[in-house]
């Protein structure tokens, strides 16, 4: 293997590569790659000695390393969203104060809600008693009585 | 050197593959369950997210937005006995990936099962006229069971809606019929009404003509009778007065009146321009007898003289 020499540039090229295939094919797996590739480079960079089989093992345990160093420490933190409540049906109606259609019995009753019928769970109350949505279990929400 | 050469290359192989089975994105509007040794352990939401590969396993993914299913045409049988086919539709979204994913087998399937068995149900038991107008209480009571029902899936039913009732060709005939026929006899019993009252008002017309006629008649006759009666009066009187004159005075003097009157007839008779002489029922010797009457007037007039 020493016949041609690796350069540090091949694994820069090798890291742009994976973010072009990246770009192509959206899966977000040659994005870890590509930032391993590029840290490698940088290092053999720095230390030119560096055999191929150890730049491999580098590799190797950064491509990993990333990920698991991704996942610590920045995860579904930094991800944003201006709806973050999208497709959780449930949540979207915390908050929300309505009138009961059949009374809570037993702990269980029903409100009326955007034209369909949600099953509630709360302390006994009449009908058509005022109450407010604080908490989504599945299809039943945790309401409690408001004066 | 080469067994470590070799080592390094399939931990590379090895790190690649990690790495592609570790990195899961989920899309918005999916969820994925994830399963450790293939016990579900938790729900991967939309996003970047890492499992751990080996011991965990992407399981179901489930489609976590509004879904709509068509809900085949069956035939049901009313409670009087129509036989109808009916198709509808179900809106459901998926809100616990989890109980949608285990707590179930075919999903899709066991929700319209469910559905159509409970449009037998609902609609078994109303009858035909019903189920052509009450459909807001069919969806919502079919809504009702059914969201009861499919709750411990962790999806929540927001919608059924009962789409066509068609009921046999000769049915939805002889409903036409019916209708026509009721809409004719309303006609009819208009078209009569109006008759009757026509007819009863030309009479009520006739009835007030007739009797103002026989009023005007009754009013003329009896206004006759007093003209006649005040005429037979003035004759009367007249008669009384002439005889009262004639036995006061002469009895020539009414013979000198007659004779004048005679004359006088006699020359409107004569002036006529139409009427002939010939016709004329003169006798001669009647004038001369007037004559006669007023040789007699002179006669006697002069004898008072004398």
């Amino acid at each position: 293997m020493s016949e041609f020499a690796i350069e540090f540039w091949y694994w820069w090229v090798l890291a742009v590569g994976f973010l072009a295939i990246e770009l192509l094919a959206p899966g977000f797996f040659f994005l870890w790659l590509s930032v391993s590739a590029f840290v490698v480079g940088s290092i053999l960079l720095m230390i030119p000695s560096a055999s191929l089989e150890v730049q491999l093992l580098l590799f190797s345990i950064l491509a990993v390393t990333s990920i698991l160093v991704w996942r610590r420490f920045v995860s579904a933190k930094s991800q944003e969203s201006d709806h973050p409540l999208l497709n959780q049906r449930g949540a979207q109606y915390i908050g929300r104060t309505f009138n009961l259609v059949t009374p809570i019995e037993n702990g269980q009753g029903r409100i009326k809600v955007d034209d369909t019928l949600w099953k509630v769970q709360g302390q006994d109350c009449p009908l058509g008693s005022k109450v407010k949505v604080v908490g989504v279990k599945g299809t039943i929400f945790d309401v409690e009585l408001c004066d | 050197m080469g067994g470590f050469g070799l080592f390094v290359t399939v931990l590379f192989v090895f790190a690649i593959l990690m790495v592609f089975m570790s990195v899961k994105s989920v899309p918005q509007g999916m969820e994925y369950t994830v399963e450790r040794f293939g016990k579900y352990t938790n729900t991967l939401t939309p996003g970047l997210n890492i499992i751990v590969p080996i011991i965990d396993r992407i399981g179901r993914k489930l489609n976590m937005m509004e879904q709509v299913l068509d809900v085949p045409s069956q035939e049901v049988i009313t409670k009087d006995n129509a036989m109808v086919k009916v198709d509808g539709v179900v809106f459901y979204q998926v809100m616990d990936a989890a109980k949608a994913a285990y707590e179930v087998n075919y999903l899709d399937m066991a929700t319209i099962n469910l559905v159509m068995t409970n449009i037998r149900t609902v609609m078994g038991s109303m009858d035909l006229d019903e189920l052509l107008s009450r459909r807001d209480e069919i969806n919502a009571r079919l809504l009702s069971v059914v969201d009861e029902a499919t709750s411990p899936w962790g999806i929540k039913v927001t919608r059924i809606e009962i789409k066509d009732i068609s009921p046999p060709k000769d049915l939805v005939d002889s409903m036409a019929r019916q209708m026509k026929a009721e809409r004719e006899k309303r006609a009819q019993i208009l078209e009569a009404e109006g008759l009757r009252q026509a007819e009863i008002l030309k009479a009520e017309g006739s009835k007030q003509s007739a009797i103002l006629e026989a009023e005007g008649r009754k009013e003329a006759a009896f206004r006759e009778a007093e003209a006649r009666e005040r005429m037979a009066e003035a004759e009367a009187k007249a008669t009384q007065m002439v005889s009262e004159a004639i036995a006061k005075g002469d009895v020539q003097a009414i013979n000198y009146f007659v004779a004048q009157k005679y004359i006088e007839s006699i020359k409107e008779i004569a002036t006529a321009d139409n009427s002939k002489l010939i016709l004329m029922p003169l006798e001669a010797s009647s004038v001369i007898g007037a004559l006669g009457g007023i040789g007699e007037l002179a006669k006697e007039a002069l004898h008072k003289k004398a």
